[in-house]
């Protein structure tokens, strides 16, 4: 008679893939922004991202040791939030905020709801959320990537220096007056598309994001829908404005390419923890981060609105799930 | 004698009765129900309860072989395209079926006779000869396309004579060509045939699925709840069809089929014509024997077959495999614990056929939250597994929502 034959439900057989390797595809994608900081941002670049994604691991490591549950780091999403929160904070950040973020991202924002999976909201947005309301400061300090012209003047090498987005606000806050001009932040198209402006860490280089997005996309890592979605409806809502008053709003794919547009819709948004199941779910989803966060451009106090965006979709994704049911083939009785 | 759905047959020979091939030793108990004969000449040694490989165990009668006296058996295609089944009544051809024990031999195991019995009130317009056999590593349905295909033709007609339909078509997958191109020739020499075409569907899993091939080639989505002749389709296995011809013009009762017997965990692949009760055990030691990194026997193939333990299962009238899986093979889907928490990717929805949300079922029915299941069609779920396959945090899909749904048949059946 035949030894140890094993018994359980079909199917048999499996893609040989796991969380793991798909955490580990998201890191692939991350790493033409990766390079583009280092190169923008040098040494910066290595200590916020070195920092975010070592303090992101330890915390969760410790709540798993506190939580007396299995050792979860081998899925290597605490990797994924560190490298994403790191992104999103200016390249100054000192390390203790680095810190204080990254632990505020995995313990509140990931391991208090069950760890991955459970969590409602991005964590690594999560963790950013808390630094702007703690040091606002902080959180707007830019400096601009060493040697770059802007406009006619030579900007010193790591100056602190206003972001694109941040010079649309002052702009559409003095009406389009002569000095203060949407048209300024339009010369800086091809710069925001290469990287070199000022801006948070890993999200001033269109042309990276734009490669690892494509990256993901190829390996089917990520729906194309979400990020189609996110970048449509903000494009909708800019193009708007900018018909409405070019010299109060920018142009439309100025806005696609600054800020944290792209990261958020390729990267961010993407999570599909925090986001919809159904493919109508997606599109709504999309749509809204968009549409709010341009709303929120234009319209807000906020100069840019990726997070909060991100954030407030996010706590309407069990309801998007609930009315996107699907239909069945063949319909219901 | 549970080979098909619907009621048990009953025995109606004794202990020590000597029985010979093809004669009856288990008669249909109701309408739907199906007879069953004796593959071979022997002495019935006893009747009892043996393992069966979806009931656990079910009455079986054990005959033990008169090795002497060995039947012949004739593998060779016995039909010419001369074939015609208006020679045939619709009664005759359905007594026939009955009384040879046809049921669905793709695996569903419906009594035929039953599926062919023309119903006044939904008449049948089209009817599909399955031979997309989509699972990995069986190939029995290709070799009896291409050697039995008119047999298979025959019995193709002879259930359009039955439910007067004469819109046949012979579905193939276009990764077999030579199937194909076979139909295509005996169509065309088979005057009786007109109405007959050869219907190409795109290779994928889970297409021979009833729903998924009844869409692919008439356009038609069968509705959730519903059956096939609803919509005017009548769906056959290609086994079944040629068993069918057999039964219609030979009066020969189902006793043997073809079997696949395939994987990395078996000495010797093929397929076998072999005597529908015989020990699964037999088979594989005719085949050479399990090597020794086999890790799972499956009566079927890799995505829907059941696992057994025990070998000493017979093979029935519905199993059309043997697969024989190693460690290797199986890979992730392994039943020990490697499962990671569910990160809502929505692979699971993007694969199903019927365009279900897996993950959510599944997460209700572990749950035991049935009626949350149901809110998802849980009972609309055909079972082909593709969401466990794909899932990469591995886990067991498919295998909590069947569980669910014997739960949930269960619970009706207790509160009417």
């Amino acid at each position: 008679m035949n030894q140890n034959l094993e018994i359980s439900p079909s199917p048999h057989i499996s893609k040989r893939h796991s969380t793991a390797s798909v955490m580990l595809d998201v890191i692939i994608g991350l790493l033409p922004a990766i390079i583009a900081a280092g190169l923008f941002f040098r040494a910066r670049a290595a200590i916020v991202i070195g920092v975010c994604v070592l303090s992101c691991v330890v915390s969760e490591w410790l709540c798993n040791v506190i939580r007396k549950k299995p050792n979860s780091l081998g899925d290597f999403s605490a990797v994924v939030t560190g490298i994403i929160l790191a992104f999103s904070v200016p390249p100054l950040l000192p390390w203790w905020a680095c810190v204080i973020g990254s632990a505020f991202a995995i313990i509140i924002g990931k391991m208090v709801f069950g760890g991955l999976g459970a969590n409602i909201f991005n964590p690594a947005m999560v963790g950013r959320c808390f630094l702007v309301a703690c040091f606002g400061m902080l959180m707007a300090t830019w400096t601009v990537p060493a040697d770059v012209r802007l406009g006619d003047v030579q900007i010193i090498a790591a100056k602190t220096q206003a972001t694109p987005l941040a010079m649309s606000k002052e702009a559409i806050k003095a009406k389009g007056t002569e000095e203060k001009n949407a048209a300024l932040v339009n010369k800086l198209f091809k710069n925001m598309f290469i990287g070199s402006v000022g801006g948070c860490l890993g999200e001033t280089s269109s042309l990276a994001l734009l490669l690892g997005g494509a990256y993901m996309l190829i390996r089917r890592t990520i729906s194309w829908i979400i990020p189609v979605a996110v970048l449509l409806g903000a494009f909708v809502f800019a193009s708007l404005g900018w018909l409405i008053n070019p010299d109060v709003y920018i142009q439309p794919w100025i806005h696609l390419t600054g800020g944290g547009l792209l990261i958020g819709a390729f990267f961010i948004a993407t999570d599909p923890v925090t986001a919809p199941l159904t493919k109508r779910g997606m599109w709504i989803f999309g749509l809204g981060i968009g549409g709010l966060t341009m709303l929120i451009r234009m319209v807000g106090e906020y100069p840019e609105g990726v997070m909060f965006a991100v954030l407030l979709m996010n706590s309407a994704t069990p309801l998007i799930d609930r009315f996107t049911k699907r239909v069945p083939v063949g319909g219901v009785k | 004698m549970s080979q098909h759905i619907g009621a048990p047959a009953e025995p109606i020979v004794a202990k020590k009765d000597s029985v010979s091939v093809g004669q009856e030793i288990g008669s249909a108990q109701g309408f739907v129900s199906a007879p069953v004969h004796s593959p071979v000449n022997g002495i019935v040694k006893d009747i009892a309860l043996q393992s069966h490989p979806v009931f656990g165990r079910a009455a079986a009668i054990i005959i033990a072989v008169d090795s002497e006296d060995k039947p012949q058996v004739v593998t060779a295609d016995k039909y010419g395209n001369d074939f015609n089944p208006q020679q045939y009544s619709a009664e005759q051809i359905c007594q026939a079926i009955r009384k040879a024990g046809i049921v669905g031999m793709g695996g569903a195991g419906f009594p035929t006779s039953v599926k062919l019995k023309a119903n006044p009130d939904s008449p049948i317009e089209t009817i599909i000869i399955n031979g997309c056999e989509c699972e990995p590593f069986i190939t029995c349905d290709y070799r009896m396309m291409l050697e039995w295909t008119q047999q298979i033709m025959a019995g193709a007609l002879l259930a359009g004579r039955a439910l007067d339909c004469g819109n046949i078509y012979i579905a193939i997958e276009d990764n077999k060509p030579a199937a194909a191109e076979a139909f295509r020739l005996a169509i065309e020499k088979t005057p009786a045939a007109a109405g007959t075409k050869v219907a190409l569907a795109e290779t994928k899993y889970p297409q021979g699925g009833e729903r998924q091939l009844i869409q692919a080639v008439t356009g038609i989505d069968v509705p959730v709840g519903g059956i096939p002749p609803m919509v005017g389709v009548l769906v056959a296995n290609v086994a079944t069809t040629a068993a069918i011809a057999d039964a219609v013009v030979l009066n020969a009762p189902l006793i043997y089929r073809v079997v696949t017997v395939a994987g990395g965990g078996i000495e010797k692949c093929g397929n076998f014509y072999v005597p529908i009760g015989t020990p699964v055990q037999e088979l594989i030691d005719f085949c050479g024997g399990l090597k020794s990194d086999a890790q799972k026997v499956l009566l079927g193939g890799p995505m829907m077959g059941f696992a057994i333990g025990d070998l000493s299962v017979p093979i029935t009238k519905t199993c059309g495999a043997i697969t024989v899986l190693t460690e290797k093979e199986i890979g992730n889907a392994k039943s020990t614990g490697r499962q990671t928490p569910c990160i809502r990717c929505g692979r699971c929805l993007d694969v199903c056929p019927i365009n279900l949300n897996p993950t959510r079922i599944a997460h209700a029915a572990e749950h035991q939250m049935f009626d949350v299941a149901e809110s998802y069609h849980m009972t609309a779920c055909i079972e082909c597994g593709c969401c466990s396959y794909v899932c990469p945090a591995n886990i067991e899909i498919s295998g909590h929502i069947k569980t669910g749904k014997i739960m949930v048949a269960r619970q009706k059946k207790r509160m009417p």
